[in-house]
């Protein structure tokens, strides 16, 4: 069964390759669309220089630098907004406004505030991961059944313990399903943001398509499409850590 | 009904007496009595009004075990809320050893009708919460309360891992790692099974008899009311006030096996039949809302 | 220790049925000192904003446009731009959802279909869609219908931004149906056809409109950036059209435009899932 169950999975995954070959190398139907060969060998040559892992490194830690901010700001206010009513009423109208604002139409703006290209991109990515991340957790919080914090109170805990100890922590399985989705977002962002600015792997992209260098475009998509990939199962195996009463749970 | 009618002004005679007895006593040994007066709570406002309790009026004494007994949604939960201090009364007040509450305090460990060990925490960690938010653990203390629940062994163990007899002797592990002199009670057993329920209803027994704390208990089960109180407070349909007091005059300590007895099927009775009226109103209350 | 909040949270948490008019006040404040804020920024030069465009420029150019002003000297309304944009996140979605609910209803309920095709889509999934721009611009000739360009390219983008939520999301309803739901229906005479009208969609349903309402949101995000790259009409294009000719007033309108289409369209589809599941309780 289980050795059926690979085959399977391999045939798939060769299908899609198979495909990819037949379009680019055999019937010649978009002469222009790189074939797998192509991409493998441009890959290889990429690999060799340091230009690109340099593309490569700025990227991803423009993406966790913005993730590691947006985090640090987003679970405390949305600590506040979930608990308090008074505080959400203030605050939450005028995050409404600029929520649905897709980040990367913040980019022109932008350009007058904050200047340099790379300041935007950090904050493009910055925007993309804060919003996800703070309705989580706002949520997360609103469905910690009030009776936890009462129980804490009349255990002792102060307001802020009672935050610590029981709010955050009820919180935080859907805390975590916004980081995940702010993380796949973060990545999704800074393509964008870097096809429109100088550097990075979205660069990378938009600049080989520019310079008809066709196959490093493949190559930047699939190393963009890696490190997301990689970023996420990250996450997802601190988050099992984070969250041992759930992973008991299921298992 | 006129026996029973005769027998309750008797037994409130004595109850009067001793009460002051108790009163007096308490005031020498310090804490633990609770005064509900002329308790008003009001949800809601502009013409969305709820009254759940209207113009309570209750006393209890230290280390007394008293028992509320209400149709659902007679506002015994409200009242609760109040003693806890997470609701402010609308109008009235709640004294606790005189002084009106003001807010939760760990002098008063509340358990609540689902089970709310913290999901997130160890059982170990769940019993250490209270103690461990002073930073004041007395360690021998949680291990004699681990051994007295029958929990040994399971320390690092999950809520969830746990069965529901034994998530409900960690809840009650946790309150008393904090000795509180109130313990608030809302329908902590309805969700168990009856064998487990029974089991439970012993051990609560067996922990008062050995502490001096007093006891509010809120149940719809007029069987465990009359089991484990000194007095069953048996409330009206909402706005809730209270109807009838009954005094169990039971000897202690008590087992299960009291229910039996002729004298228990005889309070049984007397409650079910006070009770009764109040349930079927609080339905058709409830009908009509819905 | 201030004791009183949390009782207070329990009064209000039930009245919260009915707004006090205190909350609205509150909302309004909220709002207000948004652009109050804004505007203090530009009348004192904090963070260049004095080189931005004043709250006050900004409105009554956004009421202008609405009664149908060029949005740029010689160009069009904000109602054409708006429509391109729209047009292209609806067929894009459209599209995607045709694909990704089928594809993902048989993922999800059969283990053989999973094997064959999950990994392959799997493999795609984490490439972001902007980045299959130039790729789409390469293989998409522009197509013209008439006088109507229709550029292939952005449509495509907003197509792969939308499919992978629908089919992630369509799978994952799949996957979780508790099986006694099928075998209730089967041994209540159920044919297999049957049970996928009827126990397998409508379980589904809900994962679906989770996934659309992501997919649409992803469509925004996704036109944005294939039109501020490959130009208009569009809102996208104006963005970045209106920061070229240094009118931020534009950019800003362009701004809450796509913000104010994203809402609605989002709005849309929880009225769409509530219309589709009558029986939901939320």
């Amino acid at each position: 069964m289980a050795y059926a169950r690979r085959l399977e999975q391999s045939a798939s995954l060769l299908a899609l390759l198979a495909i990819w070959a037949v379009v680019t190398m055999l019937v010649g139907a978009i002469p222009s669309l790189p074939s797998p060969v192509e991409v493998v060998v441009a890959f290889a040559d990429a690999a060799a220089r340091s230009s690109f892992w340099q593309e490569v490194g700025r990227s991803t830690f423009r993406v966790y630098l913005s993730f590691a901010i947006a985090t640090v700001v987003a679970i405390p206010l949305g600590l506040l907004i979930g608990r308090s009513e008074i505080f959400s009423d203030l605050t939450f109208p005028a995050l409404e406004v600029l929520r649905p604002i897709p980040p990367i139409a913040w980019y022109p703006a932008l350009t007058i505030i904050l200047l340099t290209p790379a300041n935007i991109v950090r904050f493009i990515i910055f925007l993309a991961a804060f919003f996800p991340i703070l309705l989580n957790t706002i949520e997360g919080v609103r469905g910690v059944e009030e009776e936890y914090p009462q129980a804490a109170r009349s255990l002792g805990a102060t307001q802020f313990q009672t935050m610590r100890h029981v709010v955050l922590p009820g919180a935080l399985p859907s805390i975590y399903t916004g980081l995940v989705n702010a993380m796949g977002l973060a990545w999704v962002s800074l393509v964008a943001a870097e096809l429109l600015s100088s550097s990075g792997l979205g660069y990378f992209i938009w600049n080989a398509f520019t310079a008809g260098e066709y196959p490093n475009i493949v190559v930047g998509m699939i190393a963009v499409g890696v490190l997301g990939y990689g970023s996420s199962a990250l996450l997802r195996r601190l988050g099992a850590r984070a969250i041992p009463w759930l992973s008991a749970a299921n298992a | 009904m006129s026996e029973h009618n005769t027998d309750t002004t008797t037994r409130s005679d004595t109850d009067e007496q001793s009460a002051e007895q108790r009163r007096s006593w308490t005031e020498s040994s310090g804490s633990g009595t609770v005064n509900i007066q002329d308790l008003t709570k009001v949800y809601g406002d502009d013409g969305d009004e709820l009254v759940a309790v209207d113009g309570m009026d209750l006393h209890i004494e230290a280390e007394e075990f008293v028992t509320v007994l209400g149709p659902s949604g007679c506002g015994k939960s409200t009242v609760m809320e109040c003693i806890a201090g997470y609701l402010d009364p609308t109008e009235g007040e709640v004294l606790v050893n005189d002084e009106p509450v003001e807010g939760p305090d760990p002098s008063r460990g509340v358990v609540f009708q689902e089970n709310r060990l913290f999901p997130w925490k160890t059982i170990s960690e769940n019993v250490r919460f209270g103690p461990q938010m002073r930073d004041d653990v007395d360690e021998s203390r949680v291990a004699s309360l681990f051994d007295q629940m029958g929990l040994s062994g399971f320390e690092d163990a999950y809520p969830h891992e746990l069965s529901g007899g034994m998530q409900q002797r960690a809840e009650l592990a946790r309150l008393l790692a904090n000795d509180p002199d109130i313990m608030l009670m809302d329908e902590p057993f309805s969700g168990l099974d009856a064998m487990t329920k029974e089991l439970m209803q012993e051990k609560l027994l067996d922990v008062w008899e050995d502490d001096d704390r007093t006891v509010l208990f809120i149940t719809h089960d007029v069987e465990e009311a009359i089991l484990l109180a000194d007095r069953v407070v048996v409330m009206t349909a909402r706005p809730g006030q209270v109807k009838d007091v009954i005094d169990v005059d039971l000897e202690r300590p008590r087992s299960t096996d009291i229910v039996t007895t002729d004298r228990f099927n005889e309070l049984q009775r007397r409650a079910s039949e006070s009770i009764h009226d109040e349930a079927e109103r609080a339905m058709e209350q409830a009908e009509g809302r819905v | 220790m201030s004791t009183g909040s949390i009782s207070d949270r329990l009064v209000e948490g039930f009245a919260g049925g009915l707004p006090s008019p205190t909350r609205g006040v509150r909302k309004l404040v909220s709002l207000v000192g948004f652009v109050a804020v804004w505007w203090l920024f530009y009348e004192f030069g904090v963070l260049n904003f004095e080189h931005f465009v004043s709250p006050v420029t900004t409105i009554v150019e956004f009421a202008g446009a609405l009664a149908g002003q060029p949005l740029t000297e010689g160009g069009d309304t904000i109602y054409l731009h708006a429509v391109y944009s729209g047009a292209r996140v609806a067929v894009g979605v459209v599209a995607a959802a045709l694909l990704a609910i089928p594809l993902g209803l048989v993922v999800g309920t059969s283990d053989r279909w999973e094997n064959l095709l999950y990994p392959a889509l799997e493999a795609l999934r984490p490439i972001p869609p902007i980045s299959w721009l130039p790729i789409a611009i390469i293989v998409f000739p522009a197509l013209a219908l008439g006088s109507i360009s229709v550029p292939l390219p952005a449509l495509f983008v907003v197509f792969i931004g939308s499919f992978f939520p629908i089919f992630t999301n369509t799978i994952e309803g799949a996957r979780t149906i508790e099986t006694e739901y099928g075998q209730a229906a089967r041994s209540l005479g159920a044919g297999s056809g049957d049970v996928f009208r009827h126990v397998v969609l409508p379980a589904t349903l809900p994962s679906i409109i989770t996934g659309l309402s992501l997919g649409v949101g992803l469509g925004w995000i996704t036109v944005v950036a294939a039109e501020l790259l490959t130009g208009g009409p569009g809102l996208g294009y104006i963005i970045i059209q209106g920061s070229r000719l240094l009118q931020n007033q534009v950019v800003v309108i362009g701004m809450l435009a796509v913000g104010a289409l994203g809402y609605a369209t989002s709005a849309l589809v929880e009225a769409l899932g509530n219309w589709l599941m009558p029986w939901s309780t939320e």
